[in-house]
């Protein structure tokens, strides 16, 4: 019986765990007891995260479209194939008609190879990954503020912290490992406020619960500072100091008086007042968000109004005082960092930025292309008008994750060749013209960065099932094909690659992170200990800017025609499109359908009952999921987890977009509600 | 004469260099500066003599967390191309004429010497003895509870969590060990109870030296020692009492229940846990029965055909959970359904561990307040 | 050593529809299956998984069991998706079955809802092969709606053969002339005197709750008012854990329990 520590491979908490292996198979999870995150304890996902891996439906070979059906290959076919099609493409329509979407699922080294691949070997800058749907406004908006889009302090100060402001993230089920410090924290009496329309888990345990209304995030923060303001409760002296552009922002914030917010959303002024006084006077605050904050076409202002307050009351800089933007995915911030984003290479040096793009050509001996790629949303437009002629996938499921399901898969039909990399065959994979089988996180090595930016080593515990390879393998095994070469040893030397060009990962080494528990970027030089929490004295870019907003309510309000307002998100028994946690046994019995979670009154005046049949429609589509009557989500809404292929709650939601950060507005559209069943 | 010995100290390695000929050696070793973990010794010097409480608990080589059963053989049968997980259509399960199919048992037959457990852990195996090989005998583990054994020792470096000592399941054990060392320094006091653990010693009775008188009294001295050494003193006879005595409000465990992340932890990490839940798995060439660790605390758990779940409010699964363990373990087996590993009370991210519950119950007993 | 999740397999001789989504299997094994009114198999289609199925019929010489089914979730849909010839897998019988002493010399009434007439269907021809055993036997069973009911052919054969047959719907349809209404609401029709005749129950939850709870409040003593539970079960032999109730298994504790035995639990019948 072997235990090899790795990390796990659901949400971005990147919990420490074991991997049992016996006979060379994997027979069990447990946690580690001395991680600093999850300190023995994992959730149910982390638990069952062992048995997924060794699922008979794993892809093991690479499969070719003949005709309607996909064939077995070898993996010389399949490259060949792909590499002469790509070539092809890229020949007769130019670099640009071909797209890439990069994993938060994948390694770092995985992703740095990828963006490596799609602009020195394709030459193109159109790479991106699901954080453009989660959080792209974070790092858009937190960059735009203090010159760096992460979590700024470390998961575990929250315990000492006295008060924790969470808006927008279900914690205890979506991160549940930062949940259990959070609790910690409350029982150590710090004072907790959490801002959600829905009653969350952490909601119960809030001092103030603030329900505002879906898509007013805005509005209520900038009534939360107009009392700041108007009651003198201003860090002046940090204002003063550490940050710039204040005086216009303070004339915008005379117009959210805590009266005209309570009519925009819906919470009572003199609980804006409240908080305001609890948030500003308190000191060691953390404010928390996650995709209750970012999935708006307000997503950039949303976080930039959270930027603005922590900095208006000076909390932010030292320990427990900070801004902490939750990463849904065990890599997602990785993946960012690594620049598998069509504006900026590792580290967020920009592709339009000369200097840097003529380090990357001199590093890679390659001329690089020079305008911004396109975002996931821009590539299915793309390919639905034609421009946009092969797209290569890896570890991602556009046909369950996107929004307005029927219109991507539109697009994803119209391209001329399409290539998904993927340990599991999914909703995309079924329109793939060749399947590349990928290892899962139990069978490679590489580094996922997690959600407070710590860099951590995986353990390999078996060998990849069937002819599967990991990622990295393939893709350096498709750049040969395609007459560039990579060729690395293993990825700790991608990782010496990353550490060359990219200044936050400057002394992360594979070596340096098997002791401990890996290193938080950023980490400049290979003596420097890493950084638990940022903006330390300065600002990443100076000083801190205050970055004016206006409420602006969300692209599709509820109607008369279709009268409820949709918010969609996860469960704590599943994870995003289904791909792993379906197909583990405890997780897919204790959810097994999709239910629409709506409030009694609601309930009672359409007739529905816990578990009648309703149909949910859209201006986009319509799915049939059972109800579940709860208060937890208020009048008016309704909750739909985006998990189940049979109802997916992505054929309702709306594609609008933030105008900066492209993200779309999953957090709120306009439905109406048919009861269907008894 | 008496199943004690001593053994020198230099000896171990030696000692269990031999047993691991024919066994694989399994023992807590200290994971890359980390943590300590229960896992196959290479090095037989690294072994860990004070280890912690290893998480999940040993019943993971008794009954894994994933457990193969049985494999019915399918030769020729290529399964349609899956294109999502669950569920099975029907159309294509197996279809085999009548009398003629194959199903393998999985029995895992690997013999195994568990070394460095703790006491508490082996008075939690007794009672899973007495679970699993009562009424129907549960033949996996029963193969695996034969071809195991388990080398204990005196617990002197109990942690923080731990609250064995007021419930009579170590540090140290009178009986029902297969063999329990008592470290005396520089050397071992080995006492061997079971037929299998006196076995072990006699047949390299060489590397054993008869104790001395000295050699009692220091071991007595070490389990004063120990028992000094714990932090919590927890009796579960009050809490027990006070649940029946209907002195518990509702609104205590609906307190309880609202911090449950409903991780499965306490479940998991229990040495007395034992709920499993049974799924198959289709292969290109058959089918393979597996199960796997469940868990009470689930609402799915207990739910029945037509999606009815009887347990839908957490509450009841999180009550259930201490009812097993305070009421209904000792109605059926007359002990608690617990032996203060304290591995809960390190995993429960909601800190609603038994030990907590438990003092806080004793704190409303003696402050009167549910009366 | 024994292994007691090996299944044995069956084979599927005849399927006889009964009533929307519900179907009788006869299943024929190689040896003999030695079962009791009450018992119940765990029976399994390879790929899908196990359920636990209450046996539908008396045990006879020929090595046949039959097996009554509602299509209700992954297994039970695999399970009707077999034809007749195909093989089904079974182990068991398990649980402990419906307590008969109880029943001698005295009137029988049996409360039935929906499905849970396929474990007291064996209890019946029972009593009909020993008419010397028992008094009068009343039937009371009542469906969702008329092409629910279940051996419905079959019971118009036990009216002739002296058993007391009373049919409820919960809604009728056109050419439903019987009750309308809980079986519950039936009692003034079961001429035997409550007080000392043996009640056998098996339902809905909510049923058994209510027939249990009247019948006592008649007058009939505890011990002889008898029902059957459904629960989850992964293992049918007490090890798995998904059938608890109270310091209970249902599997080998039950799925047979008398109203003296469950009375006391509240989470028996609110798990």
């Amino acid at each position: 019986m072997k235990k090899i520590m790795t990390v796990c491979p659901y949400c971005g908490c990147g919990c420490g765990l074991y991997l049992h292996v016996e006979n060379g198979r994997i027979t069990g999870t447990s946690p580690s007891r001395a991680h600093p995150v999850n300190r023995g304890s994992l959730c149910v996902k982390g638990w069952n995260a062992h048995e997924f891996a060794t699922h008979p439906d794993r892809l093991k070979y690479p499969l070719i479209r003949k005709g309607k059906s996909l064939k077995r290959a070898t993996w010389d076919e399949a490259l060949n194939l792909v590499a002469a099609r790509l070539g092809e493409i890229r020949t007769k329509h130019g670099p640009d008609s071909i797209g890439i979407l990069s994993s938060a699922k994948c390694t770092n080294e995985e992703n740095y190879l990828m963006m490596k691949f799609a602009r020195a070997v394709l030459g193109t800058n159109n790479i991106d990954h699901c954080a453009r749907l989660c959080h792209s406004s974070t790092v858009g908006g937190l960059a735009a503020a203090f010159g760096s889009g992460a979590m700024t302090n470390s998961i575990s100060e929250i315990t000492d912290a006295s008060l924790l402001f969470v808006i927008g993230s279900n914690t205890t089920e979506q991160h549940p490992m930062i949940g259990m410090h959070m609790l910690e924290a409350v029982d150590r009496g710090a004072t907790l406020i959490v801002a959600d329309p829905r009653r969350t888990q952490i909601a119960e345990f809030a001092h103030i619960h603030l329900r505002h209304r879906s898509g007013t995030d805005v509005a209520l923060l900038m009534g939360i500072m107009n009392v700041i303001v108007s009651e003198g409760l201003v860090d002046a002296d940090f204002v003063r100091r550490r940050t710039e552009n204040f005086d216009p922002f303070e004339e915008e914030l005379k117009r959210y008086s805590p009266a005209t917010v309570e009519g925009i959303t819906g919470v009572k002024a003199n609980d804006i007042r409240r908080v305001a006084r609890i948030y500003a006077m308190e000191k060691r605050s953390m404010l928390f968000y996650a995709m209750g904050i970012t999935q708006h076409i307000t997503g950039v202002d949303n976080v930039r109004a959270c930027a603005n307050l922590v900095m208006l009351s000076g909390h932010i800089g030292l320990p427990m005082s900070g801004i902490n933007p939750l990463r849904g995915q065990n890599n997602v911030q990785g993946a960012c960092d690594m620049g598998a984003l069509p504006n900026v290479y590792s580290g967020y040096q920009k592709v339009t930025d000369a200097r840097a793009r003529r380090k990357f050509e001199r590093a890679w001996r390659k001329k690089l292309p020079v305008n911004p790629g396109l975002t996931i949303m821009e590539m299915m437009d793309a390919a639905r008008v034609g421009s946009l002629k092969a797209m290569y996938i890896m570890g991602e499921n556009p046909l369950m994750s996107d929004p307005d399901l029927h219109h991507v898969r539109e697009s994803v039909e119209r391209l001329e060749f399409l290539v998904v990399q993927d340990i599991f065959p999914n909703e995309t994979s079924g329109l793939a013209d060749v399947i590349l089988p990928a290892a899962s996180f139990a069978e490679k090595e590489g580094t996922f960065t997690n959600t407070e930016r710590r860099v951590q080593l995986l353990g390999r515990a078996v060998g990849a099932v069937g002819e599967s390879m990991p990622d990295d393998g393939i893709i350096c095994a498709l750049a040969e094909k395609m007459g560039y070469s990579m060729s690395y040893r293993g990825p700790y030397e991608v990782m010496e690659e990353i550490a060359l060009l990219t200044p936050s990962y400057g002394g992360i080494l594979h070596h340096r992170l098997s002791d401990g528990f890996g290193l938080q970027w950023p980490c400049p030089d290979s003596s420097h200990p890493g950084t638990p929490y940022l903006h330390r004295k300065k600002f990443a870019k100076g000083l801190g800017t205050f970055i004016t907003v206006e409420f602006q309510p969300p692209d599709e309000p509820p109607d008369e025609a279709y009268p409820f307002l949709l918010t969609t998100g996860r469960l704590s028994f599943h994870y995003h499109t289904g791909t792993m946690c379906r197909r583990t046994a405890v997780l897919e019995r204790e959810e097994p359908e999709c239910l629409v979670e709506i409030n009694p009154a609601d309930a009672e005046r359409l007739g529905i009952r816990k578990r009648t049949r309703v149909r949910v429609s859209s201006r986009r589509g319509s799915i049939e999921p059972r109800a579940l009557v709860t208060g937890r989500t208020p009048e008016g809404t309704v909750f739909i987890p985006f998990h189940f292929m049979e109802a997916a709650a992505n054929i309702l939601t709306n594609p609008a977009t933030d105008p900066g950060a492209k993200i779309p507005e999953y957090k709120v559209c306009a439905v109406k509600i048919e009861k269907i069943g008894t | 004469m008496k199943n004690e010995w001593i053994l020198e100290k230099n000896h171990l390695s030696y000692w269990l260099r031999q047993l691991r000929k024919e066994r694989d050696l399994i023992g807590p070793l200290r994971d890359e500066g980390k943590d300590i973990v229960f896992r196959s010794v290479e090095q037989i010097h690294e072994v860990i003599l004070d280890s912690p409480a290893s998480l999940p608990s040993p019943k993971e080589f008794l009954i894994p967390q994933y457990d193969p059963m049985l494999r019915l053989k399918v030769a020729g049968h290529e399964l349609a191309f899956p294109s999502r997980p669950q569920p099975v259509s029907p159309d294509v399960h197996m279809k085999e004429s009548f009398g003629k199919k194959r199903v393998l048992d999985l029995m895992d037959k690997k013999k195994r010497v568990i070394f460095g457990v703790r006491s508490c852990d082996i008075s939690a195996i007794r009672l899973l003895d007495r679970f699993y090989l009562k009424g129907y005998r549960d033949p996996y583990y029963e193969q695996r509870r034969k071809n195991t054994l388990f080398i204990s020792v005196v617990c002197n470096n109990p942690d923080p969590t731990c609250f064995c000592i007021g419930l009579g399941t170590g540090p140290y054990l009178e009986e029902g060990f297969d063999i329990q060392l008592t470290d005396l320094g520089n050397r071992y006091f080995v006492q061997a109870a079971s037929a299998e653990g006196i076995k072990t010693v006699r047949g390299m009775s060489f590397l054993f030296s008869r104790p001395r008188k000295t050699d009692l009294d220091d071991q007595y001295e070490v389990f004063l020692s120990a028992k000094a050494r714990f932090h919590k003193r927890i009796s579960l006879e009050s809490p027990r009492r006070m649940i029946l005595a209907g002195r518990l409000k509702d609104d205590f465990w609906q307190k309880v229940a609202a911090r449950c992340f409903e991780c499965g932890g306490c479940v998991y990490d229990c040495p007395l846990c034992t709920c499993f839940t049974v799924t198959d798995r289709r292969y290109p060439d058959g089918v393979e029965r597996i199960r796997l660790w469940d868990t009470c605390l689930f609402k799915g758990f207990t739910r029945m055909a037509g999606g009815i779940l009887p347990n839908e409010k957490r509450v009841l699964r999180t009550m259930r959970w201490y009812y097993h363990k305070l009421i209904h373990y000792p109605e059926t087996l007359n002990k608690f359904g617990c032996v203060g590993c304290g591995r809960c009370a390190i995993t429960c991210p909601g800190k609603i561990d038994m030990a907590t519950i438990a003092t806080e119950i004793k704190g409303l007993a003696l402050n009167g307040e549910e009366e | 050593m024994k292994n007691i999740y090996l299944p044995v397999s069956g084979k599927i001789e005849e399927i006889i529809p009964q009533g929307r989504d519900v179907s009788l299997f006869r299943v024929r094994t190689q040896m003999p299956l030695d079962h009791a009114p009450g018992q119940f198999f765990m029976v399994s289609v390879w790929g899908a998984g196990e359920v636990p199925i209450s046996v539908a019929s008396l045990s006879g010489e020929d090595n046949t069991v039959e097996l009554c089914i509602r299509r209700a979730g992954l297994v039970t849909g695999a399970i009707h998706s077999l034809k007749a010839g195909d093989p089904l897998w079974l182990r068991g019988p398990y649980g402990n079955g419906f307590p008969l002493d109880v029943s001698r010399g005295r009137d029988i009434v049996v409360v039935a809802g929906g499905i849970g007439m396929a474990p007291l269907r064996p209890l019946i021809k029972w009593f009909m092969k020993k008419p010397e055993d028992v008094g009068q036997v009343t039937l009371l069973y009542g469906a969702r709606t008329p092409d629910e009911i279940v051996f419905r052919e079959e019971m118009e054969d036990w009216k002739e053969r002296g058993i007391n047959v009373l049919l409820t719907v919960d809604r009728a349809d056109e050419g439903w002339k019987g009750h309308v209404g809980l079986v519950t609401g039936l009692w003034q029709e079961v001429h035997s005197d409550l007080k000392r005749a043996t009640a056998y129950i098996c339902g809905p939850e909510v049923m058994i709750k209510a027939a249990m709870g009247e019948l006592f409040l008649f007058g009939m003593p505890e011990e002889r008012i008898i029902t059957t539970l459904e629960a989850h079960m992964k293992c049918g032999v007490g090890k798995c854990g998904h059938c608890y109730a109270g310091p209970r298994y249902i599997c080998t504790d039950g799925p047979v329990f008398s109203y003296r035995e469950i009375k006391n639990y509240s989470l028996l019948l609110s798990r």
